[in-house]
């Protein structure tokens, strides 16, 4: 991630719409603004919709969450594994209070239980060549609806363009008119930080929200080690699930 | 920067709820007063609870507002010209619908006057402003798959007429009641006039200009609509690229009165996308995709849920700039003139049978 040209975007969105003044820094391979961790997969305008059905009635009763990442060797699958609970958490309403895993070299299944009862698989895997962009998927079945960022009858993402030209085929998928240029996941950090800024995001709640997704990463790998379920406790409080309000464009 | 004072005018134009959250959110600008063409037109914008006070008569919303920089023109075809005219007499920079005219008499007056009040004129034409279209003009520029030599695009859509009638309306949507050929009962002023998009882009990515074109119309696929909801284009450009064009009304829709969920019956309710041949390559383009699909309420359809629109913030922003630093719009009454002479080239061979020449040359 090129930080200096994530600050310049975030520059630009605060002059254009007003924020607080702050900037996005990265400590061990995640993005911050101050102390507070960004939650960038929350603002992902897919999760964004997938989470408004789990809210505005298009769907009803959600029973199961079946999540994947797939990411180039070498990437840190508990850091993967923390965001994916962490949207499995958002997408649920609810707190992860179960994991059990089984890890074998480069990948990790999980399957985690929400506080809600609602159950939550994650498959993880770090084996793509390297310079590979990953992809990843979410699928929310529910009594009424099944929703997904993937279409029916793929099981790879559908790409904007496809270009056969001199390099071969390439793929491109602009998500951002006002940060175009700059890469998916240094897009959502700008926006995540952008939340913060504009106190649309609570950095209370983001901070808790990460401290639990983290929390239940590492005991999914504990609990591939000693394999036994891990149960997380509930604490009462802070609701570190509520949407953000996505309000500057579109 | 001093935002602009901006207003909205008619409110019965498909497109008028894009602009509500643009118009609120930026700082650039002011949204002081809006106007319905009607009592109906009124009540479905007071749904939105913009909180912006809206009117019935220009006049008095002027009268209330009389610091309007800039206005909106959100209304059927055939309203543009008397509003535009409304707008430059007063000295407003105007926002203008797709489709200013498509009567090429009253398109050079709409040109003068604007010229004489030294307004800015801006075209909706928002795929300009699509992060996938961006991306698309940067590859050809780039020279990714070379010199193009064929261009294929449709922008393909449901129908908007239960929600939006004069869309089905031959004189409010063509501007004139006229057939679409000899013993056909249906008039001109359907799914073409909906669709200039990619009349449009195809000039911006050859830099050429239309030769000729050749349209045929199919069966209407809604049963009572007067116009045309089905048709295809064939032509050429100056520069000998050879185009296909799709811009038909081929996606079934529930008759909803105001837009909202569930409207579609095909899962998508829009697309516009584009394969370009090149003598290096070619290029494959979905401006509306990738989205998030569903199967939910209310009618438990397989549906995709639009997930990147964009297109209304980069619009507004250009029109905004070119008002203050006194610039000229990418699309301008100018400029657009040749796009809205290719599509009555579609009407002209529809009617003859016979290839059109775009712009009578």
């Amino acid at each position: 991630m090129n930080i200096k040209k994530m600050n310049k975007g975030l520059d630009f969105l605060r002059g254009k719409y007003g924020a607080m003044q702050g900037e996005i820094t990265l400590k061990d391979g995640h993005c911050y603004v101050g102390a507070t961790p960004l939650l960038p997969g929350r603002m992902e305008r897919k999760i964004v919709e997938l989470k408004k059905m789990t809210e505005n009635g298009t769907l009803e009763g959600v029973s199961t969450l079946r999540f994947a990442a797939f990411a180039p060797k070498g990437t840190d699958m508990e850091a993967m594994l923390s965001k994916e609970l962490d949207l499995a958490a958002y997408l649920g309403a609810s707190d992860v209070v179960r994991v059990m895993a089984v890890a074998s070299g480069n990948a990790i299944n999980v399957l985690a239980k929400l506080a809600n009862d609602v159950n939550v698989s994650v498959e993880i895997g770090a084996g793509l060549p390297k310079g590979e962009i990953g992809y990843d998927r979410h699928e929310i079945i529910a009594k009424r609806g099944v929703a997904c960022d993937q279409t029916v009858d793929t099981h790879t993402p559908h790409a904007s363009i496809r270009c056969y030209g001199a390099k071969g085929a390439e793929e491109f998928t602009d998500v951002d008119t006002e940060l175009f240029g700059l890469s998916y996941d240094e897009i959502w950090n700008v926006r995540a930080a952008f939340a913060l800024l504009q106190k649309r995001a609570d950095a209370k709640v983001w901070k808790a929200a990460w401290g639990k997704a983290t929390k239940a990463a590492k005991l999914a790998f504990a609990a591939d080690k000693a394999k036994a379920a891990k149960t997380i406790a509930v604490k009462k409080g802070l609701d570190t699930n509520q949407s953000i309000k996505v309000a500057e464009v579109r | 920067m001093k935002a602009v004072k901006i207003a909205m005018m008619g409110m019965t134009h498909g497109h008028t709820r894009k602009y509500y959250q643009t118009l609120l959110d930026n700082q650039k600008l002011d949204w002081v007063a809006s106007c319905a063409q009607d009592a109906d037109a009124k009540k479905t914008y007071e749904l939105y609870k913009t909180g912006v006070p809206c009117y019935l008569d220009p006049e008095e919303m002027y009268k209330k507002h009389p610091d309007i920089e800039a206005v909106v023109i959100a209304s059927a075809n055939d309203r543009h010209f008397e509003q535009m005219k409304w707008c430059a007499e007063k000295g407003i920079h105007i926002l203008s619908m797709k489709i200013p005219t498509f009567d090429m008499k009253e398109y050079d007056e709409m040109i003068a006057m604007c010229d004489k009040a030294g307004i800015v004129c801006q075209i909706e034409l928002e795929m300009h402003y699509n992060s996938v279209v961006r991306r698309l003009k940067k590859l050809i520029a780039d020279g990714a798959i070379g010199k193009i030599k064929s261009f294929q695009a449709t922008n393909i859509t449901l129908s908007p007429v239960w929600a939006f009638p004069w869309q089905g309306d031959p004189k409010a949507s063509f501007g004139k009641v006229e057939h679409l050929k000899k013993g056909d009962p249906r008039y001109k002023g359907g799914a073409l006039c909906d669709h200039p998009h990619i009349f449009d882009l195809i000039r911006h990515l050859t830099g050429s200009s239309f030769d000729y074109i050749y349209a045929e119309v199919a069966p209407n696929l809604r049963d009572g609509l007067k116009v045309e909801d089905m048709l295809m284009a064939v032509g050429k450009m100056k520069d000998g690229t050879a185009f296909l064009f799709d811009p038909s009304w081929s996606r079934l829709e529930e008759k909803l009165k105001v837009p909202g969920p569930g409207w579609e019956r095909f899962p998508k309710r829009m697309e516009v996308n584009v394969t370009i041949t090149g003598d290096k390559g070619m290029i494959t383009c979905d401006c509306f995709g990738p989205n998030v699909y569903h199967n939910g309420a209310p009618n438990d359809r397989y549906t995709v849920q639009y997930t990147y629109f964009d297109e209304w913030v980069g619009l507004i922003d250009e029109f905004v700039d070119c008002i203050r630093n006194h610039k000229t719009p990418l699309i301008n009454l100018k400029w657009h003139k040749e796009t809205i002479q290719a599509m009555l080239g579609c009407y002209e061979s529809i009617q003859s049978g016979k290839i059109a020449k775009v712009g009578g040359k």
